[in-house]
């Protein structure tokens, strides 16, 4: 276990991000809070792809006359960005979303707010 | 040369989403205009893609130039092609609905077009992660959408779906994240023949479990489905026409494609477990959607939950994984969004000019509305699966597959499911037809209604505003006139002619089931 | 055999499709409304016809519309046991509609235009199952059968007609689930649905567990329909909707379709010899025989006149089912024959209880009691069919039951014989009472219904008030009997306030007269006492006199009292408090009407007279009338050998 905690201590930083993330969606109370914890649970993806990625003594992808070795693949880094782009994106509406109903109902407490929406 | 459509599929919407925006600096309302010009493309699109894997064709094109598999693939085949089509025909319905009924904004439109294009992306993309990319274009449209109507409920509806949804894509991406680091590329053919030799590593697994979960989140499987009837409900009507005839069924589509052309059947073979997962799944939300379906006083909120159960039905075919099922889970893929989408359009015609939104308030429509509850009917009675309808096509080679795999709970489920969906619809039904006329709320609008009169037309002409007792719901359509009702109208019509069409749904899968089972 | 490709047989199914929407486009237009009705129901019987002699000379007519879902054709296919179905069924709505014309506009009720839509459709679906060449095809018209009636069952609106409609549904539904499921089964086991004479050969090769499996679902699944035990509780409810309905759908149409299916089953999927060699012939018969004799046990016991009609189809379908899986040459031949026979007979009985309806408002049989007088034809129509049911000869019923006797007693299976004749003495005991006290005795003197719950020789009951004061039961009764009476009337008025019951009084609270019928000591020769300066029968009106009866003040009052449940009258289920019904004859009984038709109008009669005939006509030269030519026809197609065990 320790080992594969010390070898893999990337692997693991994916899974405990990830869990805190859904945490914070689950139990925060806070609608902003869940944004936030939305993100986490994302950044927990980004990790685990960039952790995939490594190459141990890889260097670059780019060819040049002094290169040679390993080449880290580019791909996962692509992927990791798109996802950035998207998980922004999302967070703008979901940030929107909540502006609206904080000038709606005045609360950001999601049990408040399941109170007032039921009426 | 065709295989151009496919790009242009995606193209075509996304680069006319800008032109309502860009319109709005000068004009008011001509969004509408291009929606109207982009579906239509867009159908004439899905029609060349039609006929083309109706001749046996499957159009592959690698975009950019890039071959696979360090492009991206785009691929219509005889899965992706009926997705297409009826994609195309839902939004150019939807697009003509919402000439009188729906929101005239430019930006409504900007997000309309852009869900489009998204939803084309997932339908023909062949590579894994794009599909990832285009399930979020797709859900981010769908969260503005959603909350369109600028109503606080449908806001909290869109951000319940946004958080939810967006776990969904990233249980997707990390599925797609295990399969990557298995076999090094994303390309859904290359996937296949490389996952070949490892189905039963864990890594390959955990994938496997990943993207179906995920997807299963977007589809709204039981038990994942929670954001589905606050989203429906809450939404405007023509948003909800839109989305439960299409996102959930794009979510459906992709399960489809990954367990039959990514991991294939013979990962089922060498992994019984994952196949008794996913059907056990899919078997559990068709029985409690039925059962919560039957308990619901709003109609929107009845159908919403309808979806959960015919989407379990549809998992459950793909999850048999014979051709029969598969078939069937195609055919009731396409016809549940004919249904559904129908079914809500006709509830936003009855709910604008009666202000009926809870089945008590359905009372005796039948005969103050007798076309639009006709469809009602009969789009019901085809959710049921009461033949000749499409509905009862789906089922048919549902059970078929099902009692051919030896498959008996599910076959038993697959029957029983006929019975639940009667128990919510007959319930609709009777209290159109047969509520005692004192449980009738008056008529507001239409006190020269005769018997078996049919006067939409005059009474949404004359009277836009929407009955009066719901006064405050922003959900309701602007107004009701004959065009609507005709496109309700079309849809129950071609539901019902569609139950015919079994060899022309046989000869369009006839090469992918031949690829998909050897 | 030779197939003659032919537009014929969709014609006959689609032209009642026509006819609905004329109808529903003729909403306006009554007259012409009901001319469409009629117009299609001659044009449809007129294209059936007219592929009788082609069947009989061994032709079979069929159509095809290509492969509507697997490779099965969405196909119509005329052979004899179809067009035995059709001949039926179009035949019967002929007279039918006629008599529904009668019945609506007799009691002017609502919704006319759905009704007779609704109608039209359910005849193109029942045409359609009779035409069926597979399951599949079959299955689609017996769920468009069961879309297309439940507007008629659930015509009156009211919350018993809802809930009978909704009972309804989920049980014909399950059913179709059943028959769906079942024919899945047969398309796995064989990989064909299609209907082959004597049985698809595939399935007798099949696995004998899968095969039974099959055989349970499908006979389940038509069962229903058919009214076997224990799936046969929606037809008793079902006949809260009007009488036509009742009479074509539920004695002709819709039951017979549930049989026809079984027979489709029995003799074109799996076959006589299949059905055999599996066993499951056996244990059908012995469900069938159940349902004989348990349901006529039950149609003693009713005093509504409807259900007890519908427990008697519900027997006697069963005679059907159990002809089919004795399965020797005769018994097959008499269960077939019984489909006309009890068909015609049944809607006759039908007829009868709904023009009594009509014209005097009476449902109960407790209420019928010398209404030969008022509706002569129509109690006469009524004894001959009910003869019929109990198998006296000359009617249809008894040829049918001759061939399944014989053939139950030439295969040796003596216990169906004798639960055939104890059924046909229990026949008797629940229609004879019927005929007998219409003709024979009156409403002031007859035998308290049902028989079976009264004692041994009768007790005399009355419907009409005793002219003579009444009968208290001791000496007292000078002094008591005026306050009774008060009571009588007060708690009556109360009742009548509206000139309606109330429906939540029970009928056990009004004061009970003595009809003990023990013989008193009261002098008649004064006159009652005075009570405050008037009689007491005339301190409070009553107000819902009837107006035949004008002179009647001093006892037309208490008519009503006597005439709700009377003691002792046990009407099991069928409490009518809830009933806004005014039925029973009028005080001084009921008027006499000549036989010549004055007892109502000729819309009613006439059918009624022609479904009569037509029972005398199947039982006197049954070959002659077709029906028994087309079964031999059948029969011997699908027995390739003679008697199979």
């Amino acid at each position: 276990m320790i080992e594969l905690l010390a070898t893999r201590w990337a692997y693991a930083t994916f899974v405990f991000v990830m869990a805190t993330g859904l945490y914070m969606m689950i139990a925060s109370p806070n609608l902003v809070k869940k944004v936030i914890g939305l993100n986490l649970f994302q950044s927990a993806v980004f990790l685990f792809f960039i952790a995939s990625a490594y190459v141990a003594g890889g260097s670059p992808a780019i060819v040049s006359s002094e290169s040679t070795g390993p080449y880290v693949s580019p791909l996962p880094h692509v992927i990791v960005l798109t996802a950035i782009v998207v998980g922004v994106s999302l967070t703008a509406v979901a940030l929107a979303l909540i502006v609206r109903i904080y000038r709606e109902y005045g609360t950001l407490d999601e049990g408040v707010l399941r109170e007032v929406v039921d009426d | 040369m065709t295989d151009v459509v496919l790009p242009l599929l995606i193209a075509v919407p996304i680069l006319a989403a800008v032109a309502p925006l860009l319109l709005s600096l000068r004009t008011s309302e001509t969004g509408w205009y291009v929606a109207a010009v982009a579906t239509a493309v867009e159908a004439g699109l899905a029609a060349v893609v039609l006929s083309a894997v109706y001749d046996g064709a499957r159009l592959v094109h690698a975009v950019g130039g890039y071959p696979a598999p360090y492009g991206i693939e785009l691929v219509g085949d005889g899965l992706s092609a009926p997705v297409v089509a009826l994609i195309a025909v839902v939004s150019v319905g939807v697009v003509a609905f919402a000439y009188t009924g729906g929101p005239r904004r430019n930006s409504f439109y900007s997000a309309f077009l852009l869900l489009v294009g998204g939803l084309m992306g997932v339908s023909v993309t062949g590579d894994l992660f794009n599909m990832f990319v285009f399930l979020e274009i797709t859900g981010l449209a769908t969260y503005a959408l959603v909350a369109a109507d600028r109503s606080d409920r449908s806001a909290v509806a869109a951000l319940k779906y946004l958080i939810l949804g967006t776990m969904g894509a990233s249980f997707f991406i990390i599925g797609v994240g295990y399969a990557f680091i298995s076999t090094g590329t994303l390309n859904m053919v290359d996937l296949s023949s490389r996952l070949a030799g490892q189905y039963t590593a864990r890594p390959v697994l955990a994938s496997f479990a990943f993207i179906v979960v995920g997807l299963g989140l977007k589809a709204a499987l039981f038990p994942l489905h929670t954001w589905q009837p606050d989203a429906y409900t809450y939404a405007s009507d023509t948003v909800t026409t839109f989305i439960s005839a299409l996102v959930s069924t794009v979510a459906a589509y992709a399960i489809a494609r990954v367990i039959l052309t990514v991991f294939t059947v013979a990962f089922f073979e060498a992994a019984p477990l994952a196949r008794w997962a996913v059907l056990t799944f899919a078997t559990v939300s068709i029985l409690a959607g039925g059962l919560l379906a039957v308990v619901q006083s709003e109609v929107k909120r009845m159908f919403a939950y309808s979806s959960v159960s015919q989407f379990g039905l549809v998992i459950a075919a793909f999850a048999l994984a014979t051709p029969d099922s598969v078939l069937g889970g195609v055919v009731h893929l396409v016809g549940h969004g004919l249904m559904k989408g129908g079914l809500f359009a006709a509830a936003a015609i009855l709910a604008a000019t009666h202000g009926a939104r809870t089945v008590d308030d359905y009372a005796r429509l039948g005969y103050r509305s007798p076309v639009v509850a006709g469809v009602v009917a009969v789009l019901g009675l085809a959710l049921v699966g009461i033949p000749p309808s499409i509905g009862f096509l789906g089922k048919y080679y549902i059970a078929v597959g099902a009692v051919r795999a030896g498959a008996w709970p599910v076959a038993l489920v697959v029957f029983l499911s006929t019975l639940l969906t009667l128990a919510y619809v007959a319930r609709l039904l009777e209290r159109l037809y047969f509520a005692s006329p004192d449980a009738a709320p008056a008529p507001s609008l239409d006190a020269a209604l005769a018997d078996g009169g049919e006067t939409e037309g005059e009474s949404g002409a004359d009277a836009a505003a929407p009955a009066s007792s719901n006064a405050g719901d922003t959900r309701t359509v602007r107004s009701v006139s004959v065009g609507m009702i005709a496109v309700v109208g079309l849809a129950a019509v071609a539901v019902v002619a569609l139950g015919f069409v079994s060899p022309g749904f046989e000869t369009l899968l006839e090469p992918f089931l031949g690829g998909v089972f050897p | 055999m030779t197939e003659i490709e032919s537009l014929r047989p969709i014609a006959a199914v689609l032209i009642s499709v026509v006819g609905t929407l004329a109808i529903l486009a003729a909403h306006r237009r009554p007259n012409f409304r009901e001319a469409v009705t009629l117009v299609v129901s001659v044009g449809k019987f007129g294209i059936v016809a007219s592929m009788i002699p082609g069947v009989l000379a061994g032709d079979v007519y069929v159509w095809s519309l290509g492969s509507f879902v697997a490779d099965i054709p969405f196909a119509l296919r005329v052979d004899s046991l179809g067009l035995l179905f059709a001949m039926l069924a179009s035949l019967l709505w002929i007279i039918t509609s006629l008599y529904s014309i009668g019945y609506m506009r007799g009691l002017d009720e609502h919704g006319q235009t759905r009704y007779f839509a609704s109608f039209a459709m359910s005849l193109s679906a029942a045409i359609g199952i009779a035409f069926s060449p597979n399951l599949i095809v079959l299955y689609v018209f017996y769920e468009v059968l069961t879309v297309a009636t439940y507007p008629l069952v659930a015509h009156d609106e009211t919350a018993e007609s809802r809930a009978a409609g909704r009972k309804y549904l989920a049980y014909t539904f399950g059913g179709g689930v059943a028959v769906l499921a079942g024919s899945v089964f047969v398309y796995w086991l064989t990989g064909t649905v299609t209907f082959s004479s004597g049985g698809i050969a595939e399935l007798a090769a099949s696995d004998p567990a899968f095969a039974r499996a099959a055989f349970a679902l499908l006979a389940a699944g038509f069962g229903v329909k058919a009214g076997l035990m224990p799936l046969h509780s929606w037809l008793p409810d079902a006949m809260v909707a009007p009488t036509p309905v009742s009479g074509l759908l539920h004695a002709v149409a819709v039951v017979k379709s549930g049989v026809f299916g079984i027979s489709r089953v029995v003799l074109d999927v799996y076959g006589p010899e299949t059905v055999a060699e599996l066993g499951v012939g056996l244990p059908l018969a012995a469900v069938a025989t159940v349902t004989l004799l348990a349901a006529s046990v039950i149609a003693l016991r009713k005093d509504h006149l409807k259900r007890r009609l519908a427990y008697s189809t519900v027997s006697q379908l069963s005679y059907i089912v159990l002809g089919l899986s004795i399965l020797s040459p005769e018994a097959i031949t008499g269960g077939l024959l019984h489909i006309p026979a009890h068909a015609f007979m049944k809607l006759t009985l039908f007829f009868c209880a709904g023009i009594i309806h009509v014209e005097t408002h009476t449902d109960y049989i407790s209420e019928m009691a010398g209404i030969g007088k008022r509706m002569p034809v129509t109690m006469a129509a009524f004894a001959v069919a009910s003869a019929g049911m109990a198998g006296i000869p000359l009617i249809a019923g008894f040829v049918s039951k001759f061939y399944i006797l014989v053939g139950t007693v030439s295969t040796g299976d003596y216990v169906f014989a004798v639960a055939l004749l104890v059924s046909g003495v229990l026949n008797i005991a629940y229609f004879w009472p019927v005929v007998y006290q219409a003709f024979f005795q009156s409403s002031e003197a007859h035998d308290a219904k049902p028989l079976v719950e009264n004692p041994l020789g009768g007790a005399t009951r009355s419907n009409s008030p005793r002219s003579d004061g009444g009968r208290p039961i001791d000496d007292e009764e000078d002094t008591e009997a005026p306050a009774t009476d008060d009571e009588d009337d007060i708690a009556v008025e109360d009742a009548e306030a509206d000139a309606g019951e109330d429906p939540e009084l029970d009928p056990e609270d009004l004061g009970r007269p003595d009809f003990s019928g023990q013989a008193t000591e009261r002098d008649y020769s004064d006159p009652a006492p005075l009570v405050d300066g008037e009689y007491a029968v005339d301190r409070n009106p009553s107000d819902a006199m009837i107006d035949e009866e004008p002179d009647t003040t001093e006892d037309g009052e208490t008519s009503h009292t006597e005439r709700d449940d009377p003691v002792d009258v046990d009407r099991g289920d069928d409490t009518h408090a809830d009933h806004d019904h005014h039925g029973g004859p009028p005080a001084g009984g009921w008027d006499r009407r000549g036989w010549l038709g004055q007892e109502s109008t000729w819309f009613m009669l006439g059918p009624i007279l022609v479904a009569m005939t037509g029972s005398v006509a199947l039982g006197l030269v049954p070959h002659a009338a077709v029906f028994l030519r087309l079964i031999d026809d059948i029969v011997s197609t699908a027995l390739t050998l003679g008697v199979v065990f």
